[in-house]
């Protein structure tokens, strides 16, 4: 989860946000070579003296034409892998649904028998000692370490958005319609994440919580509720 | 803690960063002070500076990440290597008990 005032990314807990954490930091870098270029060339406008006698600009149209095709090639190939990598098809070992709703998030696993249950934000009156506030959930979503899980994600009511920032994961639950998204975690943990489309009054009181378990644990958790 | 570098580049926690940012530094010292005591033009020294320290930082930044992926990539390899020792030492699927076989096929 993300501590207060923090500005950077949570630490990366699945494969796909590891590499889009490595691509910030190489979009950062690009970032910081143009402003250098861009000071230096204030810095030094502003040592000049105010006058134009340029007739014939050839090089500099060359230069300022060829370097930014340079800037874009450098952002646009690691991008395109990323996006490409995400869009993969792989064989989930789970498919799971998230149906959002005003104000909570039902989860389905029908791959298991008829297992289906809501999850509401534990109020924070109800909440205890040292658990998150507006972040707790009554049922978290299970989900077993090293299997993709494949979520279909839509909505009842209104527009919702699933996201959890740790997998790197984000999807728009829209109503009428289902997307989908995947997601591997390496390790077991606990992940937090919050409704990401404005769907009214309590839009930031429905939080979603991700338990990824050993699969020994999510076999005996999967059996104990479909009982 | 974190330093960042223009408000936004952290160059204490992201991998690879510090060094270029210092290699960078270091090649725009060189190649202006040289170009410079060659030509004896302070502007266009500037300007090779600038341009000495955005191709070393950028140049030395590509040549580390992509050493930094190379070592990930056998980082994993080693890794499911040892996890796959351990799971198949003495079953049919071990290789090292496959080559032994062959071996002594052979004599």
């Amino acid at each position: 989860m993300a501590n207060h005032s923090q500005f950077g990314f949570q630490d990366a807990s699945s494969p796909i946000m590891e590499e889009l954490m490595q691509f910030h930091d190489h979009a950062l870098m690009v970032a910081l070579a143009i402003c250098s270029l861009v000071l230096y060339l204030l810095a030094h406008m502003l040592s000049e003296k105010l006058s134009s006698s340029t007739v014939n600009a050839q090089e500099i149209e060359l230069v300022w034409t060829i370097l930014p095709a340079m800037v874009l090639v450098m952002l646009a190939l690691p991008s395109l892998r990323i996006l490409y990598m995400m869009d993969e098809i792989n064989e989930p070992d789970l498919t799971l649904k998230a149906i959002g709703h005003q104000w909570y998030w039902t989860y389905e696993y029908t791959d298991l028998k008829d297992l289906t249950f809501d999850s509401y934000m534990t109020p924070t009156a109800d909440l205890p000692l040292g658990h998150f506030r507006l972040l707790e959930v009554d049922h978290r979503v299970i989900v077993p370490t090293n299997s993709t899980v494949r979520v279909i994600v839509t909505a009842d009511d209104v527009l919702h958005s699933w996201a959890v920032p740790s997998l790197g994961v984000k999807t728009d639950a829209i109503p009428g319609r289902l997307n989908q998204t995947s997601f591997l975690t390496p390790r077991p943990g606990i992940y937090y994440g919050q409704c990401s489309e404005i769907c009214g009054a309590n839009h930031s009181f429905m939080p979603i919580v991700v338990e990824a378990v050993p699969l020994a644990n999510f076999e005996n958790w999967s059996s104990l509720s479909s009982s | 803690q974190s330093f960042k570098l223009l408000g936004f580049l952290d160059v204490k926690n992201v991998p690879c960063a510090r060094d270029s940012v210092l290699y960078g530094s270091l090649g725009s010292l060189v190649m202006g002070l040289g170009h410079f005591l060659a030509t004896s033009r302070v502007k266009r020294s500037c300007d090779v500076a600038v341009g000495g320290f955005i191709c070393t930082m950028l140049g030395y930044w590509f040549y580390c990440r992509f050493d930094l992926a190379q070592q990930k990539i056998r980082q994993r390899m080693l890794k499911e290597g040892m996890k796959n020792r351990v799971l198949f030492e003495g079953s049919y699927l071990d290789p090292e008990k496959k080559q032994t076989g062959s071996e002594r096929g052979d004599s």
